[in-house]
């Protein structure tokens, strides 16, 4: 029944889809032609993948859209009736809920943030979706766009820079700082396109801001495979926070590929937390940190079901005093893996680089995997690892049970506080999902 | 209140306790006494439910109930409640916030209410309030470990109190803290069960009113009155062993 696609069909198709795109953004050619030039080095470009087949990618490339998800939301009350339980069990808004749904798109954010974007705008901050930048800002998206990543690293490259369409792009003018955290959605719901977002994210010298993505709430998207890329340049002295929440349904493959460049002094604390995985290959983040800059990078992961998590991060401390910190804490159930290889490469004197990687197994079945990598071209660097895999104890078990909470609670209360030190910048109302959510996972209630 | 009657309890397929009997009523203050590996936190941890100490003959009845097959959580809620020897340490767990569930859960307390009760009696046990946000025994003295089991026995008021060991590991002050409070529990009509190796720790109770249990090897071989705490303190088991033949 499944007939075979070529790589010459998938290239047809991503021609079509090339030209539709371009006509719809009313694109100005010089980005359509590295939509083009994404295409050609699609061909030879290697796939670099440790879960999906070529067979799979092709075919994913002719219908990106999965079978079953219902096809005319309208409203919520057209959910699936379990999804929009969980939803009222997770106490989610209904502007939320909508998101979820795929109801709001763009628009809809650009409505909830409207006013308060009206406002910062003047004072310097651009936010756009990325295709409206292309056109109005061609200048500097030129020359941010793609410049951390080349098209034919790998199939999925080549392939997110040849249909890439949504996305936000980000601008924080000098010295401006953005006191509150910005927290935008930007998933489009458009069944006949893979869903392949492209953030850029500019940080000029001395500015501070948090921008969150994502939600934490069960998302449900129609297609398979999800393909972003975040491009992130932090200019001298800016403070970036970038936190990403991501709760994708397990039949969701994504590759989130996130870049970014730290500049003297600036710091970078790019936090993920993954609640729903999927199966997730995060293999080739960078980080490239200038003198005295400073990234930390932060994974939360909930293992659950037959998931498959591999977290990649690569750091390059490139400049003297660079110091960096890759961290994940996770909790893995049932049948889940969970594979941490983060790498920090000292390429400048006083560097320091720290890789720490805490697992909490709840089940016998569950896997973890810790590849720590430390690499020093210079004598003077301090670099570090520590792992620790364990399980909880029964003895802390017996005595919480002993003062009156029953197995679950225990359990939840003992992997809250596993998890909590990760979440500490977190706001406040989104830690109460992140909570409820894992509370229900370890509960075996999702 | 509490009958335990012929316990044989095993752990990791070996027995240790070889058929127990013991009845404690409402407001009794009861002493078990016995050297080192006689089987006394087993004899406590089996009663608390503790899913290693598997009871392979004889039966744990509460109020005339028989708790042998219920969880720890059950066996709370129904009243009993263990004081450890060993308190574990909990990484990452909040005291506050886990005995705010406790409280919520056991009590029917709202959390606010909860957390104003803790930080009150705390005091007493000289808990200050950012004491309480540290993680349950990590990194804890053994006087401030074992004032934070009698800090959960005030909070929880149980029908019956086990208290294993709590003056072992203890600094001077706290023991005198600790006994004091025992004390003060038990006048509040809760029952005793203690296990101790020194008179010390009764320094505040009665000799008249209380139950002495020996152990030796499983069994309790002597039960008498508040004088053998005094006799064992002076001459340890050898001559109350000598005596039962044990
Ligand atoms: N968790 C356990 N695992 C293995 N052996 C145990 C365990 N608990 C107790 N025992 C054994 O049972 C015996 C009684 O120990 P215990 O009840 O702790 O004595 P006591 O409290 O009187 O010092 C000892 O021989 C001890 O080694
Ligand atoms: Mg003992």
């Amino acid at each position: 029944m499944t007939e075979t696609i070529t790589i010459s069909d998938a290239k047809a198709i991503i021609e079509n889809q090339i030209e539709e795109l371009a006509k719809r953004n009313r694109e100005p050619e010089w980005m359509t032609r590295i939509r083009y030039k994404a295409l050609e080095a699609f061909e030879k470009a290697p796939l670099n993948d440790p879960v999906i087949s070529e067979e799979e990618l092709l075919r994913f490339i002719a219908k990106p859209e999965v079978e079953g998800i219902p096809e005319n939301i309208e409203s919520l009350d057209d959910l699936p009736p379990e999804m929009k339980a969980l939803l009222d069990r997770l106490g989610i808004s209904e502007v939320e809920q909508k998101y979820i749904a795929g109801l709001a798109v763009q628009t809809d954010t650009g409505v909830i943030y409207n006013q308060f974007l009206q406002e910062w705008a003047k004072k310097g901050l651009i936010v756009l979706p990325t295709e409206e930048a292309v056109r109005k800002y061609p200048d500097i998206v030129k020359e941010h766009f793609l410049k951390l990543f080349s098209v034919d690293e790998s199939k999925l490259t080549a392939y997110h820079t040849a249909v890439w369409n949504g996305g936000i792009f980000l601008y924080v003018k000098e010295g401006l700082k953005v006191p509150f955290p910005l927290h935008l959605f930007f998933l489009i719901q458009e069944s006949a396109l893979a869903q392949a977002p492209h953030i850029i994210i500019i940080a000029e010298p001395n500015t501070e801001f948090h921008l969150i993505e994502g939600c934490t709430a069960p998302i449900l998207v129609k297609h398979s495979l999800h393909l972003d890329m975040t491009e992130a340049y932090l200019h001298e002295g800016a403070k970036a926070q970038l936190t990403v929440l991501q709760n994708w349904p397990e039949y969701v493959h994504t590759r989130p590929m996130t870049r970014a460049r730290d500049g003297k002094g600036a710091r970078f604390i790019n936090t993920t937390v993954g609640l729903g995985t999927g199966k997730s290959n995060v293999a080739n983040p960078k980080y490239w940190v200038e003198e005295n800059g400073y990234v930390e990078l932060n994974g939360i992961l909930l293992g659950q079901k037959d998931w498959f998590v591999d977290l990649g991060g690569e750091m390059y401390l490139r400049g003297k005093g660079a110091a960096g910190i890759n961290a994940s804490k996770s909790v893995i159930m049932d049948e889940s893996t969970v594979i941490t290889r983060g790498v920090i490469r000292a390429e400048a004197p006083k560097t320091k680089g720290h890789i720490s990687c805490d697992a909490l197994l709840l089940s016998d079945r569950a896997t973890m995997e810790t590849y720590p990598g430390l690499v020093s071209k210079v004598d003077d660097a301090e670099l570090s690892h520590e792992a620790a895999i364990g399980k909880i104890r029964d003895e802390e078990l017996f005595y919480l049970m002993s003062r009156g909470l029953d197995e679950e609670k225990a359990t939840q209360l003992i992997v809250k506080g596993f998890l909590e030190p990760m979440l500490k910048d977190i706001p406040m109302e989104f830690l109460v999902e992140i909570r409820k959510i894992i509370e229900l996972a370890v509960s075996g209630g999702m | 209140m509490l009958k335990v009657d012929n316990l044989h309890v095993n752990v990791d397929h070996k027995e240790i306790l070889k058929g127990v009997d013991l009845e404690v009523n409402p407001g009794e203050f009861h002493v078990v006494m016995g050297p080192n590996g006689s089987g006394k936190s087993t004899l406590a941890l089996t009663i608390a439910g503790h899913p290693k100490y598997k009871v392979k003959g004889g039966k744990i009845i509460l109020d005339g109930e028989e708790v042998t097959g219920l969880g720890p959580h059950e066996r709370v809620r129904r009243g009993i409640m263990l004081a450890f020897q060993h308190p574990p340490e909990v990484e990452g767990v909040k005291i506050i916030e886990f005995l705010q569930q406790v409280l919520v859960e056991l009590k029917g307390l709202d959390p606010v209410e909860a957390y104003d009760l803790i930080v009150e009696k705390a005091r007493e046990f000289w808990f200050k309030e950012e004491d309480l946000h540290r993680f349950v025994n990590v990194g804890f003295s053994g006087g401030e470990r074992k004032r934070l089991e009698l800090l959960q026995a005030a909070l929880i008021e149980p029908k019956l109190l086990i208290l294993d060991e709590p003056d072992s590991g203890v600094d001077v002050d706290s023991l005198s803290l600790i006994s004091r409070k025992i004390e003060e529990l038990h006048r509040k009509g809760i029952a005793i069960l203690l296990i101790t190796h020194y008179g010390r720790i009764l320094q505040h109770i009665d000799r008249e009113s209380i139950t002495v249990h020996v152990m030796k090897d499983g069994r309790i071989v002597r039960t008498g009155g508040g004088e053998l705490v005094d006799r064992i303190d002076r001459e340890g088991f050898a001559g109350i062993f000598g005596e039962v033949g044990a």
